[in-house]
């Protein structure tokens, strides 16, 4: 039994800062003077923003000023940092508008720093709009047990990460933590929602109805991600090697210190993590590469999805499918614009509870682990 | 089951597949079809293994006809055209010229789509669209037949697709629908409705029966009467010639229109099954209270535009339009008052209305609720405004809900406030076009949003009594109404005389 007291109530007035920005979103929103143009509000979610510094909050703003305007909702940026020895907490409010200056979002930005970070929550809470859903971005590292964290994830109905600014380890402590059904918030991740067209041109060797026995033979597996030879196995590899375990059945087997796969029918698969330089233009540990070689009832197939350097913005994808079929070919897909906007907008899209990401991250726990990396 | 393709956003898998459009040289073609498929085959959602072949009269190469489809994909797709990618949709697309009513066409047609299959492994799945005037179907199916280009079994499947007018009365619905079906099965037929893969039209559906707060108003409880309403600022831009044999009855009312009544009153279905949900909409046409020659004059009123301004330009009469006789009877305007007699909507009132050169392009549904039943509040504004839940088809999709509101101050004074849901600004605005969503749903042999035979017969089967009894009155012309305004008087009167007035949507 602890029978320390409490520690005593803080008195920093930080009341009055809420206040004016409660003030200030309603000012917004007041009937404009004559001559200037009408705007009306428009909010579908809470979108709550986390970054633990003023460079990663500067350079996401944008990205959320872009997916405001196509998802009308009241974003809330926050920059936390508790190790600075000042303590204070300051905002502002501005409204986001279109080309057409028609339907606007709000953008608040928080900056809490030293003894006013554990307020956060409070004031995020006091600042969201009620009765709609809200999602929370964490975009700072993230320690399961942080009060803010798990009070702003109880206001949640989706926690969306991004193992760019995170961690594949995050991933796992937040999914795990769903799993355990602490809470019924869904869980997303930038990366996941990348690696989507890769998944998409994987399934698609299989889609023809002679491929699909080929599905449970596959024989070897190689992921190419964009890294140093021997770096740790990328967020993107890892999710996308996840996920064709899980759904081709594929279980983990350890032997001599290392882990190998097995199919279903107990037969070894050869996964090989490949390296190749990083790109200028390319994201660092993105993928690079996929091929995969299979076979059954006397066919073997070998197929490859390529990214393409040659252009401008490396975004376009050269998927094979090389077998004695007549689904063998080849196709061009453009990724499309990959920009953090984007990829959050399109995140914010899915379902809110993705099994399959479930299952990959189960899978990518134990390669971690492991400590899986790429030659 | 492909296993990698389970939990996926989109786990239907599509087949690899031609699509075969007749009428290739047409406008249609150019402006919707390829754009939309352009636009599916950008978006990832078309199968590798796919192909496009044009079949039309005019002699050209196939690099003549990816050139013409190019500049009409750039002109007339949602999203800029990118150079990579239609390269790479480029390839599957070619031509092959023929005149429809001779066999060698179709021969040709066969060898054709062998060799595609054998280069593109479209494994011997066609989607045959009919881009064409029903006067030509005929011919095409059976050469179609003659060529054993149709497969009856389940793979290689063969499907096609016609446009509508599927007839233009009863007796010619079921004569058309007797050539399709001496050729295919129903369920490889695919009548297109374009209206039902419009965005809220699906929507329709979803607010009715997947929300539990308006389903229990949607009845003659609670509600006073409905409006639909599908007018159109164009006039009947060069197609005089086609507008004189239908008039805006049977180009818009008798399929459009009817389609969106059925889906504001059917029940709901058992599942979301295709013949489920087709179900429920022919058993809606079957209550559909039968219009007595009688009744005709008191419960429909025609209309047809004069002279007007239309968004400030001045615009000519129909009868001043190229190819329209000077002393024309046909219809641009209608308006009925529609009766459905089932338990659910006995003696509730739909106003339906469609017309040409009206004041505003707008389609919308609004369902009109019944006033509260004691005035509480003192309304010195006449009244307290019944609330209204207005859906909005086209322009600026979205869903609206009328209710009313005290203004803030000392004196308790009420005014009407709208809460306004719309797609553009909740979901952004590059929402597929509906040609996209349905050409998918034909290739993957979904037939929920497209009309069954019996639909088709049940709709022409309502209407053809209206058509009888203006025949019967002698065709006598419809009142003329200014261009650009709402209609003729006697539409406001068949409202005017319940105590009910249209809305200025």
């Amino acid at each position: 039994m602890n029978d320390a007291p409490p520690p005593s109530v803080s008195r920093v007035p930080f009341s009055s800062v809420v206040g004016r920005l409660e003030l200030e979103l309603r000012d917004l929103w007041a009937p404009p003077a004559p001559g200037e143009p009408l705007r009306s509000r428009a909010c579908t979610m809470n979108l709550v923003v986390v970054t633990s510094s003023l460079a990663v909050a500067e350079r996401y703003t944008p990205v959320v000023d872009e997916v405001t305007q196509a998802i009308p909702c009241r974003a809330i940026v926050v920059t936390m940092t508790p190790s600075s020895t000042e303590t204070s907490l300051d905002g502002e409010v501005s409204a986001v508008c279109g080309v057409d200056n028609m339907a606007c979002s709000e953008r608040v930005s928080i900056h809490a720093s030293g003894a006013a970070c554990p307020r956060v929550a409070s004031v995020v809470d006091t600042l969201m709009v009620p009765e709609l859903p809200t999602t929370l971005v964490w975009l700072a590292r993230l320690h399961m047990g942080d009060p803010v964290f798990l009070e702003l994830a109880a206001d949640s109905q989706r926690v969306v990460l991004d193992t760019d600014y995170t961690s594949l380890s995050s991933l796992l402590a937040l999914s795990k933590w769903a799993r355990e059904g602490r809470s019924t918030v869904a869980v997303a991740d930038l990366a996941w929602t990348r690696i989507a067209v890769w998944q998409d041109m994987c399934a698609r060797f299989f889609d023809d109805e002679a491929m699909q026995p080929l599905a449970q033979g596959v024989e070897s597996l190689r992921i190419v991600q964009m890294s140093d030879t021997g770096a740790r196995l990328g967020a993107e590899a890892a999710l996308l090697l996840g996920w064709l375990a899980s759904r081709l059945g594929w279980r983990l087997e350890p032997l001599g210190g290392s882990l190998r796969f097995r199919r279903a029918d107990g037969k070894a698969v050869s996964v090989d993590l490949g390296a190749t330089p990083p790109h200028a233009r390319v994201a660092p540990l993105a993928i690079a590469s996929v091929s995969m070689r299979a076979s059954a009832g006397g066919i073997t197939a070998a197929g490859t999805v390529t990214r393409d350097f040659d252009g401008d913005v490396a975004d376009v994808l050269r998927y094979k499918l090389d077998v004695n079929l007549p689904c063998s070919g080849e196709q061009t897909i453009r990724l499309g614009p990959n920009t953090g906007a984007r990829v959050l907008e399109r995140t914010l899209h899915r379902p809110m509870h993705d099994e399959a990401l479930a299952a990959a991250v189960a899978f990518a726990e134990k390669l971690d682990d492991d400590g899986a990396t790429c030659t | 089951m492909n296993p990698l393709r389970q939990g996926q956003l989109d786990d239907r898998v599509m087949d690899a597949c031609a699509v075969v459009i007749f009428g290739a040289s047409g406008d249609l073609t150019r402006r919707k079809l390829m754009p939309a498929l352009y636009n599916v085959a950008a978006s990832r959602v078309l199968p590798g293994n796919f192909a496009v072949v044009g079949v039309a009269r005019r002699d050209k190469s196939d690099d003549a006809f990816r050139a013409e489809m190019a500049e009409g994909v750039a002109k007339f797709s949602r999203r800029k055209v990118d150079p990579t990618l239609w390269d790479d949709f480029a390839r599957s697309v070619s031509y092959v010229c023929g005149d429809f009513g001779a066999q060698p066409t179709y021969d040709h047609l066969r060898s054709h789509l062998e060799k595609i299959d054998a280069e593109r492994g479209t494994r011997g799945n066609r989607l045959f669209y009919l881009a064409v005037p029903p006067a030509e179907f005929g011919p095409i199916l059976s050469g179609l037949r003659e060529a054993k280009l149709v497969a009856e079994g389940v793979r290689p499947w063969t499907r096609v697709v016609i446009e509508k007018p599927f007839g233009h009365d009863l007796p010619s619905a079921r004569e058309l629908n007797d050539t399709v079906a001496g050729v295919f099965r129903e369920s490889q037929v695919f009548r297109i409705d374009h209206y039902l893969g419009k965005e809220t039209v699906q929507n329709l559906l979803v607010v009715r029966f997947a929300n539990s707060m308006f389903e229990p108003l949607w009845n003659r409880e609670h509600v006073d009467h409905v409006q639909i309403t599908v007018a159109e600022e164009i006039g009947v831009e060069g197609r005089g010639k086609f507008y004189e044999q239908t008039g805006v009855t049977k180009d818009i009312v008798e399929n459009h229109l009817m389609q969106l009544l059925c889906l504001t009153v059917m029940e709901p279905p058992i599942s979301l099954s295709a013949d489920a949900v087709r179900d429920e909409k022919v058993k809606a046409l079957r209550s559909l209270r039968p219009m007595e020659r009688r009744v005709v004059g008191e419960s429909v009123v025609r209309g047809q535009y004069g002279r007007g301004f239309v968004r400030a330009d001045e615009v000519c009469a129909y009868r001043e339009e190229p190819d329209v006789a000077k002393d024309s009877t046909v219809e641009t305007y209608v308006a009925m008052k529609v009766y459905v007699d089932n338990w659910r909507w006995g003696g509730v009132p739909f106003y339906v209305r469609a017309g040409k050169r009206m004041a505003r392009r707008v389609t919308e549904i609004a369902v009109q609720f019944k006033s509260v039943p004691h005035p509480l509040f003192q309304s010195p504004d006449g009244g307290i405004t019944p609330n209204v839940l207005a859906a909005r088809i086209q322009p600026d999709e979205g869903i609206a809900v009328r209710f009313t509101s005290k203004e803030p101050g000392q004196h308790t004074i009420l005014r009407d406030v709208a809460m306004d849901f719309r797609y553009g600004t909740a979901f952004g605005s590059n929402t597929p076009e509906a040609y996209e969503r349905l050409l998918l749903d034909a290739i993957r042999g979904e037939a929920t949003l497209f009309t069954r035979r019996d639909e088709v017969e049940e709709q022409w089967a309502y209407m053809d009594h209206v058509f009888d009894a203006w025949h019967a009155a002698g065709n006598i012309p419809p009142p003329a109404y200014a261009a650009g305004s709402w209609g003729p008087d006697a539409a406001d009167d068949l409202l005017a005389k319940d105590g009910r007035r249209w809305r200025k949507p």
